[in-house]
């Protein structure tokens, strides 16, 4: 008789979020599920508003990642408009984007994956969390993650008049422009997060890398998954942020597809299961195939590695030099080691910190050529951008007016719902066996889960909520037959 | 200097009255419009800041900052059989333990309190959280529903009231 796990990040969208996870009839795992939170009738909501209100109401999605919906929206609205925006317009909205990057990629790795390596699995739950990180690695550390943060956000609101719900938010063009006393506080802040970039890598190597556990556990199968991946890539095929072509590998890295976003209906479809709101994505021109993994599959991942993964490099030289040493040890590309996207990360936030000296230094910042106002209404706009969790779709579609008559939009989360259940699975099934789950259970499975850092219908905020993890063994008839609990 | 006497000196503290939610989300707004309500019938004072935010995680820290009394305002949902606009007034102590979050977004209010003071950072001696219980908040309407609605003037005024009162 096949029994069921429930693990149920118990939020304020209560009962919306939670894995399950199914056990056959020996008591091994046999599939897992990845439920998320839907968000009803975003759609309805924006249908006859102007367009141009929608860089305003898309942050409202997320009150923790605000900023790529609002840059997303931004972009759709270009299109909508017909309307390149200038040169400067361009690097300032890349500026506020490559800071938003810094500060939500540290803020990840020093306080949602640190505990997992910083600490250590195995640590005693009361030390494994934020704190614990800061006890390891000292206050003074702790402190620079928050005073790059502090310099990044001033950045962004600076361009955006706030952070992390920007206002800017035009066609063609940003609200203001930037003054030569402000490039040089922009530069202050590029070069002290390089620096600290640097650091965090090296940080990376002495704690994970250079303990055998770790490092066993960041190549260990149960964290493996081979599928496809898709990530934004400039003219040369390295790793852009903002703006670019989607690239799609296959598991053994050669390229499957390389399309504008404009193109992505062609490339990308949705699935509908039963038992989950969130519509799976997969690649269209293989077809449904389930949740598997393996060329068999047509599932792709987003994120940290899998745009790594899918780009032939990155753009900046010092994280180029991270990403040849990341895949040296790693052994392959691409990789398909899931705890590597906390790797990954780091080495974004030093392409992203590098491309902020860049634009810092670039004579045309502070032009005053910040808007193309040549408008003209083409009824139709796709915005894409690399969010810091994955590729982010904004689809807009108008009347004559400018009137919203369709609104679509693809986040991170979405292209990696089906990868998720297939990590959980296989973190899982190295944790049960014959129906009894070992020690540690919920938090390697969490640990498969975190380093996507997904979000669960981008509710606002968690307060004053807590989070709660339960695994709970059910038979078919949904009685409980063993339970593991946290924080209920 | 002689004191006159029945007068009775406070300490100044700052407050910030901060009210949380999503306005796009119904009733998950509940708090930003409580402290619209107050500016609406409230003079203020300058020792006061009235805040409205839609954010979560991390960035609670850098509002939170500086100030030495909170007050938050914001929507709840629970298993209890209370109904829709009931007050929860709650504390730090009533939000659990120290978390290890599974996602940035994760992030809740309590550990990134105990995060700020580790940090060195100056955090409110005192804290106030006036939830208000809610039935949903997955649909996208700008709406108020009516029991909540009706709480807004009430808890509006009390809090106002609160803050005439020495900390």
């Amino acid at each position: 008789m096949g029994k069921r796990i429930s693990i149920n990040p118990v939020t304020r969208l209560e009962g919306h979020g939670k894995i399950d996870i199914f056990l056959d009839d020996k008591g091994d795992v046999e599939d897992a599920y990845f439920q998320v939170t839907e968000l009803r009738g975003f759609e309805r909501f924006c249908i006859g508003r102007p367009v141009e209100e929608m860089p305003r109401i898309v942050p409202n999605i997320c009150g923790v990642c605000p900023t790529p919906h609002n840059m997303a929206s931004t972009k759709a609205l270009d299109k909508v408009y017909g309307v390149e925006p200038t040169a400067t317009a361009k690097l300032v909205r890349q500026l506020q984007y490559n800071a938003f990057y810094v500060e939500d990629h540290f803020i990840h790795f020093f306080f949602l994956g640190g505990p997992d390596f910083v600490v250590g699995p195995d640590a005693n739950p009361a030390e494994r969390n934020i704190l614990g990180v800061i006890q390891k690695v000292g206050l003074e550390i702790a402190g620079k993650v928050i005073e790059v943060r502090k310099r990044c956000r001033d950045i962004m609101r600076l361009l955006g008049s706030k952070a992390p719900h920007p206002e800017g938010g035009l066609p063609g063009g940003v609200p203001r422009g930037v003054t030569e006393e402000e490039r040089t506080v922009i530069k202050g802040t590029a070069d002290y997060a390089v620096e600290f970039s640097k650091f965090a890598l090296q940080l990376f190597k002495q704690v994970v890398l250079q303990n055998p556990k770790y490092l066993d556990l960041v190549l260990d199968d149960a964290y493996s998954l081979n599928t496809y991946y898709m990530g934004m890539v400039d003219e040369n095929k390295c790793v852009n942020f903002y703006d670019g072509n989607l690239r799609v590998v296959n598991p053994e890295g050669k390229e499957r597809a390389l399309f504008d976003p404009q193109y992505y209906t062609d490339h990308i479809a949705e699935w509908v299961e039963p038992w989950t709101y969130i519509r799976l994505t997969y690649l269209k021109v293989l077809g449904w195939q389930g949740l598997k993994e393996g060329f068999g599959s047509s599932l792709y991942r987003v994120g940290p590695l899998a745009r790594l993964n899918a780009s032939k490099g990155m753009a900046t030289p010092a994280a180029q030099a991270e990403y040849e040493e990341m895949y040296a040890t790693l052994g392959m590309k691409p990789a398909h080691h899931t705890l590597a996207f906390h790797w990954a990360r780091l080495i974004e936030a030093l392409q992203a910190a590098e491309d902020m000296q860049r634009i810092a230094d670039d004579p045309l910042l502070t032009s005053k050529d910040t808007r193309n106002m040549n408008l003209r209404l083409t009824k139709k706009g796709i915005g894409c951008v690399e969010a810091a969790r994955g590729t982010l779709i904004h689809h807009y579609e108008t009347d004559d007016k400018g009137l919203l008559t369709k609104a679509n939009l693809i986040v991170a989360t979405q292209h990696n719902a089906a990868p998720i259940c297939l990590s959980v699975k296989k973190a899982a099934q190295a944790f049960v066996k014959g129906g009894e789950p070992k020690e540690g259970l919920l938090n390697m499975v969490e640990m498969a889960f975190r380093a996507y850092d997904p979000c669960l219908g981008c509710a606002t905020h968690t307060l004053p909520g807590k989070m709660p993890l339960e695994v709970v063994l059910r038979d078919r008839q949904g009685n409980v037959i063993h339970r593991i609990s946290r924080d209920i | 200097m002689q004191v006159p006497h029945g007068v009775r000196f406070f300490t100044i503290m700052k407050t910030l009255v901060l009210g949380l939610g999503n306005t796009i989300l119904g009733d998950d707004g509940v708090g930003i419009c409580t402290v619209r309500e107050m500016r609406r019938v409230w003079p203020g004072d300058p020792d006061v800041e009235l805040v409205e935010a839609s954010l979560g995680g991390m960035v609670l820290l850098d509002l939170i900052a500086g100030y030495d009394r909170l007050i938050i305002i914001d929507a709840i949902m629970t298993t209890d059989d209370r109904p829709a606009g009931f007050v929860y007034d709650l504390t730090l102590d009533d939000l659990g333990e120290i978390i290890v979050p599974y996602a940035s977004h994760a992030l809740d209010l309590k550990t990134t309190v105990e995060l700020g003071k580790r940090l060195g950072y100056k955090m409110p001696a005192t804290a106030a959280i006036h939830a208000i219980k809610i039935e949903e908040n997955t649909i996208f309407r700008e709406e108020l529903t009516p029991p909540v609605a009706a709480v807004v003037p009430v808890l509006a005024r009390r809090i106002i009231a609160e803050l005439a009162l020495p900390a």
